[in-house]
């Protein structure tokens, strides 16, 4: 078990998929920290030395990620409703914001639209 | 009258041989009829044996069928297997020795290779799970025309003390990589240091460990791991001469193990950890580039992917250029003659059709080379082209291009003869079987040769 | 409602006969002219124009010197239903008795006759030729053609060139394939949707294909073997060179395409080998090709799925 800002990962998995675990880390932003500390595509979060291990919980924690971005979609959701806009009562009602169609196919838009959105 | 007919339908009894045994009425048991258990009675509905209900359901496996351990598919599929022993032994060709290669007289005839070769080629990674060694029951090597010339371009780097460098190309499954098997059992039983590098594509496929170099300008790149490794191959097949040559330099600051009178063996096994492996195997360069060291034979495989911009990506998230990796470099610099070797010795790289990409500048390095060889005009870059690696360009322009197409149909008659006398040919073998097979296998390219008349032989 | 029926059915018929009495025209038989012996011949043609004055003086005699009361047709086939075929058939009948007693030669090796078809005839005549009449007439025909050719009268010949078409095809032959002065023999095959030219010439068994070696141009060695399997059914491999051009189709195809025509410039080179060629199934070109695709159809045969409504 290898502890990466406080998440337990398990030593066979990837480094980049442990990465990408966390909320508001893609694929580019995975690459580029792992370009910064050298670490290979194919690398196993057990092969990491401890001080790397330290380095990426280190460089993560400067991060907006998982609560802290989550926090920033929910700002701008707020914002908008708040000022009173479409896209604000849009995300109230749970539809979609940017013109798609409403007879179909809005599951995606009834899961996810929401002003205290979580994913 | 009904029953005499019934009775001729009635099928006749056989006749009985009396019996020898006499008959036990009682059945055999070991067990007391006490202890075997009555069916429970059955008093009431209740103790009706019950109705199950038939389902149509695929049965559920119960038995937990054993997965594969990690890496044991793999593993099986790139084994390589030397030798099958429902092949006939041939019996009645000679084994290789040290000269045997280089000798012009040997053109065209199938050596045994010696058994301590075959492991240190093993241990080189030099076997090919896409050969058809599997096929055999001991692994034999054809003499080319051109392996003689090979040998003997190996033989007169001794004299000129300075490195052969080479590139081997030629059209897919001609044997290139064999080739270079040849040049490194040529070497193995001339008692040189060879190092061979089996797949240039692991280098740079991103796939193994690396780390940066401090203070380079542009950054360079080591690769622990793959260091390690290779040291450990290094040292597998070349122990004995290993062994027998002692260190030029001090090289005590790496390992307290090493002392002056150490050998290069002790260098070799100095490294443990990864971390170490770089420094290591560069010292073991520097030591095998001295003067007075045995002859170096440094081969590489796959010579497209090293000559590109590789998969990692430095700190600043730019792509590094093969280049800069430093085992890359060292054989890169090697190949165009910035690394001179004082004891004669040669570098070969051999391209790969199979695995391989679209490379302009290498093909264009290539193509002006050989035209330059054979003083031809010399093939212009194409004016459109706007990936031109001049890097490739300086690292190939001293190198010597070694083309391997087809064999002989005389050669190809000595191939297929020992293929026969193996018990893989069925077919009896005459000047038109030979002729059949070479045309069918492209005039002679013997990987396609294989393919046309040993295909139903491969597993 | 019977009565009525059968009424009213038969003032129909009698309509249709009616009409059919005004509408029908009577077509001219624009090929066949009738030879009519006329009445007035004698007298009309004889007299001038400027004796009318006299005509009166000179009343002729009608009838004198006419046999006949009615015109009489030119050939008693004249009331026939196909007067002209009648007249052929009669023609050839009495040339059969004619010259039954000459020599003949078995069916094989009399000549061969691009004989005229049935609709043919049935057009050259413009008459409805039964099939059965024109089957007995070419089997006469037919006889008189197994006369021995040398002894064959010229009214025979002559009577047998009506029964002929115009053109030969039996002269329509394809030009034989020729060795040039390089010693190449040009073959042409085809299979499915390519063509293949080979160039064979007597060689060690170097085969290029578009250039390239078998082992480049086929990756399948299936096709590879099927490509010169020409040479190889016939174990010439190692006496000739090939080099083909092939384009058109897939793999299959062009192998096969090669295949024929190699075969076609070995027997150019080699004639004797043609059997063997035509047992190793090298000589006949597989006609086999893709079906075409129909309308209403998913496929060539494929129909879509039936639906209720």
């Amino acid at each position: 078990m290898v502890f990466i800002l406080g998440v337990s990962f398990h030593e066979g998995q990837l480094v980049k998929k442990a990465l990408e675990s966390f909320y508001a880390l893609g694929p580019t932003t995975s690459a580029r920290i792992m370009a910064k500390y050298s670490i290979h595509n194919l690398a196993k979060v057990g092969s990491l030395s401890p001080k790397t291990v330290t380095s990426l919980t280190a460089e993560l924690s400067q991060m907006s990620i998982e609560s802290d971005a989550r926090r920033q979609v929910q700002e701008n959701i707020r914002r908008l409703k708040d000022i009173g806009s479409y896209r604000g009562r849009r995300h109230a009602m749970g539809l979609p914001v940017r013109g798609q169609r409403t007879r179909t196919q809005t599951a995606t838009a009834n899961k996810l639209n929401r002003v205290d959105r979580r994913a | 009258m009904a029953s005499i007919s019934l009775r001729s339908l009635v099928r006749p009894s056989l006749p009985v041989a009396p019996r020898i045994q006499p008959i036990i009425i009682a059945a055999f048991s070991t067990t007391s009829l006490v202890s075997a258990a009555a069916p429970p009675a059955i008093k009431n509905r209740k103790d009706l044996p019950k109705k199950t209900k038939k389902t149509y359901k695929k049965k559920q496996n119960i038995v937990p069928v054993k997965k594969p351990a990690p890496g044991e598919r793999k593993a099986f599929r790139k084994r390589i297997q030397l030798s099958n022993n429902s092949a006939l032994p041939v019996a009645g060709l000679d084994a290789l020795e040290a000269q045997t290669m280089a000798r012009p007289e040997s053109s065209g005839r199938m050596f045994a290779v010696p058994d301590e070769v075959v492991d240190q080629l093993r241990a080189l990674e030099a076997f090919k799970s896409t050969q058809t060694w599997n096929l055999f029951r001991k692994p034999h090597v054809l003499v080319r025309k051109e392996t003689v010339e090979l040998m003997g371009r190996l033989e007169a780097s001794l004299e000129k003390k300075e490195a052969f460098k080479c590139v081997l190309t030629g059209s897919r499954l001609s044997g290139k990589s064999l080739m270079l098997l040849q040049a490194m059992s040529y070497a193995l039983l001339n008692e040189w240091v060879v190092i061979h590098i089996p797949e240039g594509q692991d280098l740079t496929n991103g796939n193994t460990e690396y780390s940066p170099v401090p203070d380079t300008e542009p950054m360079q790149f080591t690769q622990p791991v793959y260091c390690l490794k290779l040291l450990q191959n290094i040292y597998k097949a070349n122990r004995a001469v290993l062994e027998k040559t002692p260190l030029k330099q001090d090289w005590s600051r790496l390992s307290a193990t090493l002392k002056p009178g150490s050998t290069l063996a002790d260098l070799a096994l100095s490294a443990k950890e990864s971390e170490f492996a770089w420094p290591t195997l560069s010292a073991l360069w520097t030591e095998l580039t001295q003067p007075g060291q045995p002859p170096v034979l440094l081969t590489l495989d796959g010579l497209a992917h090293i000559n590109k911009v590789s998969a990692y990506r430095d700190p600043a998230f730019n792509p590094v250029h093969a280049h800069e990796l430093l085992l890359v470099r060292t054989f890169v610099d090697a190949l165009s003659g910035k690394t001179k070797l004082p004891n004669g010795g040669a570098v070969i790289a051999a391209t790969s059709q199979n695995n391989t990409h679209f490379h302009p500048s290498q093909e264009l390095a290539l193509s002006q080379l050989e035209a330059g060889q054979a003083g031809k005009p010399v093939p212009k870059p194409d004016p459109y082209e706007r990936k031109y690696d001049d890097r490739v360009y300086d690292a190939l322009k001293n190198s010597t291009v070694m083309r391997l197409e087809g064999v002989s149909k005389e050669e190809a008659r000595v191939l297929m003869e020992y293929w026969g006398a193996s018990g893989m040919l069925r077919s009896v073998l005459d000047s038109r079987v030979v002729a059949e097979k070479w045309a069918l296998g492209g005039h002679g390219i013997v990987g396609e040769m294989e393919r046309a008349s040993l295909i139903t032989m491969r597993m | 409602m019977a009565t009525i029926a059968t009424g009213l059915r038969h003032a129909k018929c009698a309509g249709s006969i009616a009409a059919a009495q005004w509408r029908t025209a009577v077509l001219p038989r624009s090929t066949f002219s009738l030879a009519i012996r006329s009445i007035t011949s004698d007298s009309q043609k004889t007299t001038p124009p400027n004796l009318e004055v006299e005509v009166a003086a000179s009343v002729p005699i009608p009838y004198q010197g006419v046999t006949h009361a009615r015109v009489v047709p030119a050939t008693p086939s004249y009331f026939s239903r196909e007067p002209q075929f009648n007249d052929l058939y009669i023609g050839i009948s009495k040339l059969l008795t004619k010259y039954n007693h000459l020599p003949t030669v078995p069916p094989s090796e009399a000549p061969q006759m691009p004989w005229t078809k049935l609709e043919e005839m049935r057009a050259q005549m413009g008459e409805p030729i039964k099939a059965s009449h024109y089957a007995k007439v070419m089997r006469v025909a037919k006889r008189l053609n197994l006369i021995e050719p040398s002894l064959r009268p010229q009214e025979v010949k002559v009577a047998l060139t009506e029964f002929t078409r115009d053109i030969n095809p039996f002269l329509n032959m394809p030009n034989p394939i020729t060795i040039d002065k390089f010693g190449r023999a040009v073959g042409v095959g085809k299979r499915k949707e390519s063509t293949a030219r080979a160039f064979v010439v007597e060689g060690t068994g170097e085969i290029l294909v578009n250039g390239k070696t078998l082992s480049e141009a086929f990756g399948r060695v299936h096709d590879r073997e099927s490509a010169v399997w020409a040479l190889t059914a016939t174990q010439r491999l190692d006496k000739y060179n090939v080099w083909a051009l092939v384009e058109g189709g897939g793999t299959t195809g062009q192998a096969e395409a090669i295949t024929l025509a190699v075969a076609k410039a070995l027997v150019a080179h080699e004639p004797a080998l043609k059997t063997a060629l035509r047992r190793a199934g090298c000589i006949t070109r597989d006609p086999r090709t893709v079906e075409r695709k129909k309308h209403g159809h998913v496929k060539a045969r494929k129909m879509p799925a039936w639906v209720k409504r």
